[in-house]
């Protein structure tokens, strides 16, 4: 029975005769009230670490940890996922030309082909994704470099974008929308993929490049400036492009009123700044068939890059990614064999502590108290 | 009068004298030390884990946490359970204190806040923060959510963090407190439903639409901690930053009983209900 103090027992002597106080009058009693608050005798539970505690709690935890982790690691390991780089460090490389020619103004755009096999085909939804290595979008100075008033589609800071975003804030004495570094330093490359069949005709994936940023992104935090339905070119006239775009922000996809300007879904993909230099991020979305066909299937295909982005100057990496998803995300096994090891340790711990219990721990006898 | 006016205690009887050292005495010391070594516990552990992050964000001195979380950290989630736990903390009761003047020595001999003492808890610091940086990275890296979108950003890894923070830093308070009152109870889950309240309401849209610059952190709440493997991580991070906590000090009750574990087990034992 766990033991709940309550101290019954009337403590405080009599007050003695009041020192300093004269006379008739109203006695001032200052003794503090005799509640169980101000004479800490709160009831309380008073939890001690005893053998029967702790040991079942190791194990318990043992036993709940070692399941949870076989499930994480069996779902990591049935997730397909292919990674290509296509930075082109090596002169073999199909990319290389383009990762050595490169200038921020070239116009004519670098067109490189990078050929894989796919040895297994790939179920249900399909998610693209193009990674960058090296690439801290977590300094703090490119974080801080951004105006989210402006972003949230406010006039003012359309005009007048803040401080935070030198020295991206204005080109050729115009505002720059949308402002700062992170927006600057927009992904711009182009991925496609065709898949080659057996008899050689080659036929184009369809990419879909919609449903890839947050709903709260796309509908509450980046609103373009008026309302969706003005005409944007209107809207942004008076305001330069950053000074890295070949594009302003209005022709981002003009084809599709619903995702241009700030509510361009790469663009607010590519504003999600990450956490690790090391990243991914989603890039189209390729639907699961209707029929029972794989939604890639075994084959040779054929990445087509619009080699646009250049990351060689800081030893950067560019990769695409092809993964199916799971109800816990992408391929990492680190969370499944996290939780084996930390559950085998726990119940191994457990059985060490069991045996010290038993040979050493009658210690607490209440006869070894010295009084 | 003087006298009296001039002291930090004082009383008219001399037989107050033994319960105000035996008693409020030893346990003032016990909670000045206990709130000491808490309190440097959890405010290392939340700077080292920005040690850690130096490595990963090219010691540009980004902060881990959201700006909001340092401000509320030490004001808001964990100001009320540590102060409770200064308030209320007894280990034994005061009439085995009475019975058992011994239990005064540790005060004596400064054992419970020394110079080993604030080691022995700054090196349980860097281990917690180990544990609640690259659990994180780890479990966070490249990967994404359960419909293919983002969870890597720096908004979710921040959340993830101090939600792993907040969290261990709770069940240590709660493995550090002996005497559980009603209100230390309050204190403790009122702060962590506190925590929770103030992040999503900091992070939700109403916010945001009225102060864009000042809660950038919209729509990070509702979309990673709705995240199964966001909640598995915190699980993982917690027990493994107590487990170790938990195992040393039940060898240490074993193998090397003071006078007060063999004093509160009695107490239990016997039911003991004065």
């Amino acid at each position: 029975m766990m033991a709940s103090n309550y101290n019954a027992k009337e403590e405080d002597g009599h007050q003695p005769a009041a020192i300093g106080h004269g006379g008739a009058g109203t006695v001032k009693n200052k003794k503090p009230d005799n509640t169980a608050f101000k004479q800490q005798r709160l009831p309380a539970w008073q939890p001690i670490l005893t053998a029967g505690t702790v040991l079942p709690a190791f194990f318990v935890i043992g036993l709940i940890f070692i399941p949870i982790g076989i499930g994480l690691f069996v779902t990591s390991n049935n997730i397909q996922e292919l990674e290509i780089d296509y930075t082109g460090v090596d002169m073999s490389s199909p990319c290389y030309n383009c990762s050595q020619s490169y200038s921020w103004n070239s116009t004519k755009p670098c067109l490189c082909s990078v050929p894989f096999f796919l040895d297994q085909p790939f179920e249900s939804n399909v998610f693209m994704y193009y990674g960058l290595s090296n690439f801290y979008q977590n300094h703090r100075r490119y974080v801080k470099s951004r105006d989210d008033s402006q972003l949230n589609g406010d006039k003012a800071s359309l005009t007048s974008p803040s401080k935070e975003c030198e020295p991206y804030r204005t080109s050729d004495n115009k505002p720059i929308a949308p402002c700062g570094a992170i927006a600057n330093s927009l992904f711009n490359d182009t991925l496609e993929l065709y898949y080659i069949d057996p008899n050689g005709s080659r036929t184009a994936i369809p990419l879909v490049k919609k449903g890839i940023a947050w709903w709260t992104d796309k509908h509450v935090k980046f609103r373009n400036p008026g309302g969706n339905d003005n005409n944007l070119t209107v809207v942004f006239q008076g305001t330069s492009k950053p000074v890295n775009w070949r594009k302003s922000v209005y022709e981002l996809d003009p084809s599709d009123p619903d995702n241009n300007g700030f509510i361009n879904e790469d663009f607010i993909v590519w504003m999600r700044t990450a956490a690790l230099p090391t990243f991914r991020k989603l890039y189209r979305i390729i639907h699961k068939k209707t029929n029972m066909t794989p939604t890639l299937p075994l084959g040779q295909y054929i990445l087509e890059v619009t080699y646009n982005y250049p990351v060689r100057s800081f030893e950067g990496r560019k990769r695409m990614i092809l993964s199916t998803i799971s109800w816990m995300g992408g391929k990492n096994p680190f969370l499944g064999i996290a939780y084996i090891t930390v559950g085998s340790v726990c119940f191994f711990l457990g059985i060490v502590l069991l045996i010290i219990h038993h040979k050493y721990g009658n210690r607490n006898h209440s006869a070894d108290i010295p009084s | 009068m003087q006298a009296v006016l001039s002291s930090d205690y004082s009383f008219a009887q001399f037989r107050f004298l033994e319960r105000l050292l035996l008693v409020h005495g030893r346990w003032s010391y016990l909670r000045m030390c206990k709130f000491l070594r808490y309190f440097f516990y959890k405010n290392f552990t939340f700077t080292f884990v920005h040690f850690w992050y130096a490595f990963f964000c090219g010691f540009s001195a980004q902060t881990v946490y959201d700006e909001w979380f340092i401000t509320l950290y030490n004001l808001v989630y964990t100001a009320l359970p540590v102060l409770g736990m200064s308030l209320f903390d007894q280990d034994v009761n005061d009439t085995w204190s009475f019975q058992h003047p011994n239990l005064y020595v540790p005060g004596q001999l400064n054992q419970y806040f020394s110079k080993t003492a604030f080691f022995k808890c700054a090196l349980h610091s860097v281990y917690s923060s180990v544990v609640l940086f690259f659990i994180p990275y780890a479990a966070m890296y490249d990967t994404v959510r359960d419909d293919g979108r983002d969870i890597a950003d720096y908004q979710s890894f921040a959340l993830l963090a101090q939600t792993c923070l907040v969290i261990t830093v709770c069940i240590q308070l709660c493995l550090d407190m002996s005497y559980w009152t009603a209100v230390n109870q309050f204190f403790v889950w009122g702060s962590l439903a506190m925590y929770f309240v103030v992040t999503f309401s900091m992070y939700s849209n109403g916010t945001h639409i009225n102060f864009p610059a000042s809660f950038p952190f919209i729509g990070t709440a509702r979309n990673s901690l709705n995240q199964p493997n966001v909640w598995l991580t915190i699980l993982l991070t917690s027990i493994l930053c107590v487990l170790p906590v938990v195992a040393y000090r039940f060898l240490l009750i074993q193998l090397r009983p003071t006078i007060n574990d063999k004093v509160g087990t009695l107490t239990n034992h016997t039911g003991f209900c004065s």
